[in-house]
This record gives structure tokens, sequence and C-alpha cells, in this order.
């Protein structure tokens, strides 16, 4: 769930987007530095980008009996590194907005500050801390796409409250009530999105090896022994 | 029919033909005036002009644009509750102002969202990807959001394509069912697409792609009376609500 156009005062809609610019800036460089590098990759990108609007119109089942959708920003920063998801996260919430009207333009700062690089930041760094430890690849997953959706959620809750403190107790009150409805209520949704990342690279280990070994996600598999030379 | 009914919307408009750039002035100025006018009676004026343009020249769908309005419209009752309900000693309770201050944020969503439809409604997301690059947007980004727009329909049609299979199988009958049919077809959907774009890469560096995706830029000329009308309509909005108040 996305802030809504029109949502925030216009004082936190820009202050929001100048917090977001550097990193989306910053993943636009290392786009741009890859496809002069590789143009092939243009279209690699861009399926990621198309992979990550679609993971998110898949529909979970919730504890609550209804359904809910994945964020998909967690898998793609595993996949493909922060950076490039503060980019393509970006592209994908205008995308959300112009075709779905989830989101919107004035609030596509504080939305991308929140989903695509907040919630992949938290989620890759999960993931690593989680393999550095000695976990082996679905533990760190789970780990990684689970906290990058609650990562996400409770950053929007941050930025609600900041925008509409509590009448009497302030921004500490804003948060707990925010928190209370919009990321209390994710939990279990967000360990459902981390069960989805497991089910995902599960799969992907076995069909979709070479490519996980390409992007760094699994090490190389040794190469298997030749027949001796007579 | 791309499977998006905003983005069918926008092939089918009135408005198709017209500048993207026209267009992109028009809702940005209705987008801009909803957000810094008063609630009362600029976002009623804002919403007002943008369904009116949608509906009326712009031949946009009634049904289309109300069931696209739906969608933030969780969002917004949910977080203007949450806004005005007050946490004090333990207990809940409405904050002094809380019927104008909901009534203020929901107006200024309600027209926003409106704004923001009437641009998507009638423009669709290729003619806007160009006017990126007018604002200084690298071409390598934009060309990366076109491969990323263009590939959506196709996984998609996967998506849609592979769950029918699955929900044919009994594969989403139950709870564990449907999580391990979500794992398999985010897993087919991103191997598809992998294999889509290793296929179309292949294609294009055997017909010679050495610097970029081109493509021939549809025309769609300025119009100076589109603009001066937008002008005028942006501007009568301002001065009733400045002068209602």
């Amino acid at each position: 769930m996305h802030i809504a156009e029109g949502f925030l005062p216009a004082g936190h809609a820009v202050g929001w987007t100048i917090a977001a610019a550097p990193f989306v800036v910053h993943g636009a460089r290392a786009v741009a530095k890859e496809v002069r590098e590789n143009p092939e990759s243009t279209l690699l990108l861009g399926a990621a980008g198309a992979f990550t609007f679609v993971l998110s119109a898949i529909k979970l089942p919730s504890v609550t009996g209804s359904s809910s959708h994945p964020t998909g920003t967690g898998p793609g920063a595993i996949l493909f590194r922060p950076p490039v998801m503060a980019l393509l996260g970006t592209v994908v919430l205008l995308f959300q907005a112009l075709l779905l009207a989830h989101g919107g333009l004035t609030t596509l700062g504080a939305n991308a500050f929140a989903f695509a690089v907040v919630g992949p930041w938290v989620g890759y760094g999960a993931y690593r801390l989680t393999r550095a430890a000695g976990a082996g690849l679905l533990p760190a997953v789970f780990a990684g796409v689970a906290l990058a959706d609650l990562a996400t959620y409770v950053t929007t809750s941050v930025q609600l409250a900041l925008a509409f403190p509590d009448a009497s107790t302030g921004v500490a009150g804003g948060l707990v009530k925010f928190l209370g409805v919009f990321a209390v209520t994710q939990i279990p949704l967000a360990i459902g999105e981390g069960i989805l990342g497991v089910l995902l690279f599960r799969v992907l280990t076995v069909n979709a090896r070479p490519e996980l070994e390409r992007l760094g996600v699994l090490p190389p598999a040794p190469l298997a022994p030749t027949g001796g030379a007579a | 029919m791309t499977g998006l009914a905003v983005d069918d919307a926008a092939w089918a408009s009135a408005w198709r033909g017209r500048a993207p750039t026209d267009k992109l002035l028009l809702s940005g100025g209705l987008v801009v005036t909803a957000l810094v006018l008063p609630a009362w009676p600029g976002s009623l004026l804002v919403g007002l002009a943008a369904v009116v343009l949608a509906l009326g020249p712009a031949r946009v769908p009634a049904g289309t644009f109300l069931r696209a309005v739906r969608w933030p419209l969780a969002f917004i009752a949910v977080g203007a509750l949450t806004a005005v309900v007050t946490v004090d000693g333990g207990g809940l309770g409405w904050a002094p102002d809380a019927g104008a201050r909901a009534g203020g944020l929901v107006g200024h969503a309600l027209a926003g969202t409106a704004a923001v439809l009437l641009l998507a409604t009638t423009t669709p997301m290729s003619d806007l990807l160009p006017a990126l690059r007018r604002l200084r947007v690298p071409a390598a980004v934009v060309e990366v959001a076109s491969v990323t727009y263009r590939l959506l329909f196709v996984l998609l049609e996967s998506l849609g394509a592979v769950r029918e299979a699955q929900a044919a199988r009994m594969g989403w009958s139950s709870p564990r069912r449907s999580y391990r049919s979500a794992g398999l077809l985010a897993a087919a959907v991103l191997t598809r697409s992998w294999d889509r774009a290793r296929r179309m890469q292949e294609g294009l560096a055997g017909r010679g792609m050495e610097t970029g995706l081109r493509v021939l830029p549809e025309s769609q000329p300025s119009s100076r009376a589109f603009l001066a009308s937008g002008l005028v309509l942006l501007a009568a909005i301002v001065g009733l609500t400045l002068g209602a108040r």
C-alpha cells in the first residue's frame, strides 16, 4: 500500500523527494554505466523491472482469510543489489501510479524512499548478515525478503507520523497509531512474503542455477571431473 | 487490449493524439493546484475539472475512471481516519478538528488522484517516456523503463496463463498449496522474463544493435489553444478558491 497522491503536505512531499533523490540518481548512474559497458544489459534490467511489477500483482493468502500482495523488492534487492533496485523500484512506482493509480506523482519521492531505498537496503543487509553468520541461502532469503517488506511499511508509518503528529502526544503518538495500522498488521504479510521468497529461490536454485551464479547469489559450481587422458 | 484498464483507456482516449507535454502540463498543473490550494473549495474544483475533462472531451469510460479511483480510496480512508484519531491517556478519541482535517485530507488526495488519472487515462506510457528525455533523464534509464513497460504485458499474460493452469489443478485450493503455487508462479515468471530478454537481445544483436533501442517517435504537435485553455482553467480554479476565502 503506497501513500496516495495528494495525501502528504507539499513540504513533506518535497522533503522526501530530496531524501530519495541521491539514492535514485546513484542507481541511475549505476544502470547507465552498466548499459554503456554492456548494451545487452538494457533488456535484462528491463526484465528485472517488469518482474518486480508483476511480482507485486501475485495474490498471497493472508491470515485474515483475505489476500495481500508482496512488495516485490526483497527478491530484487538480493538478485540485483540495492542501488539498481533504487532506480528499478522508482520506475515500478511510477508505473504503478500511472497504470494502477497506486501511489502518486507528488508522493513518488516518499514512496520511493520507503519502497525502493529503505526496503531493499534493509532486506539486502539482513540477507548479507544472515549469510555472514553462516546460514544457508534459503534462511537468508527469508530474513531478507521479510524484513524488506516490513521495513517498507515501518518507513511509511514514520513518514505519515511526521506529516500527521497526534493532536495530544505529537509525533511519538502518531507513530504508535500509524505503526499499529500499517506495520503491525503487516507482520504476518511480511512472513508470508518471506515464505514466498524461499519458495521462489528454491525453484531458482534448481531451474536457473547458471543465472544465480552469474548474479553472484550462488558460488560457481566446481567443474565436473573429466575423463583422464589415456 | 493490454490487460490494464487504465492503459487500455489511454490508447483509446480521444486525447491520444494530443502532445504528451501538453497533457503533462495540464495534469501537472491540476496536481500542484490540488496540493497547495485549500481543500475547500480548491480540491472540489480540481477534482471536478479532472473528472469532467476525462469523461467529456477525452472520452474516458466512466467505469474505468471510477474503478481506478477505488484502489487508492482504501489507503485514503484508513490513513485519514488514523490521522484524526488521538491517543491520550491510554484511550482513543477524536482530535478537536477531526471532521475538518479528515475532510481536507480526503479532498486533497481524491482531487490529486483524479488529476493524475486524467494524465494516466489519456496518455500511454510509451508516449510519456520519451518526454523524460527532455527532462534530462539519461537515455539508458529511459530505455530500461521502456523495456520494462513493453515486457509488463508479456509477463502479466504469462502470470495469468500459469495461474489459470495451477488453479485448474487445484493449486490454489488451500493456503499451503497457494503459497507453493505462488512460489512456482514467481519463479516461472522470472525465468520467462530472463528467457524473453535473452531472446530479444540475441535478435537485436543479429540486427546490429550497438548504441541502444531507437524507435521512430510519433509526431504529436503541441496545441497553443489547448495550453491556453488549460492555463485559463487553472487560473479560474485559483481565483475562485482564493475569492471564496
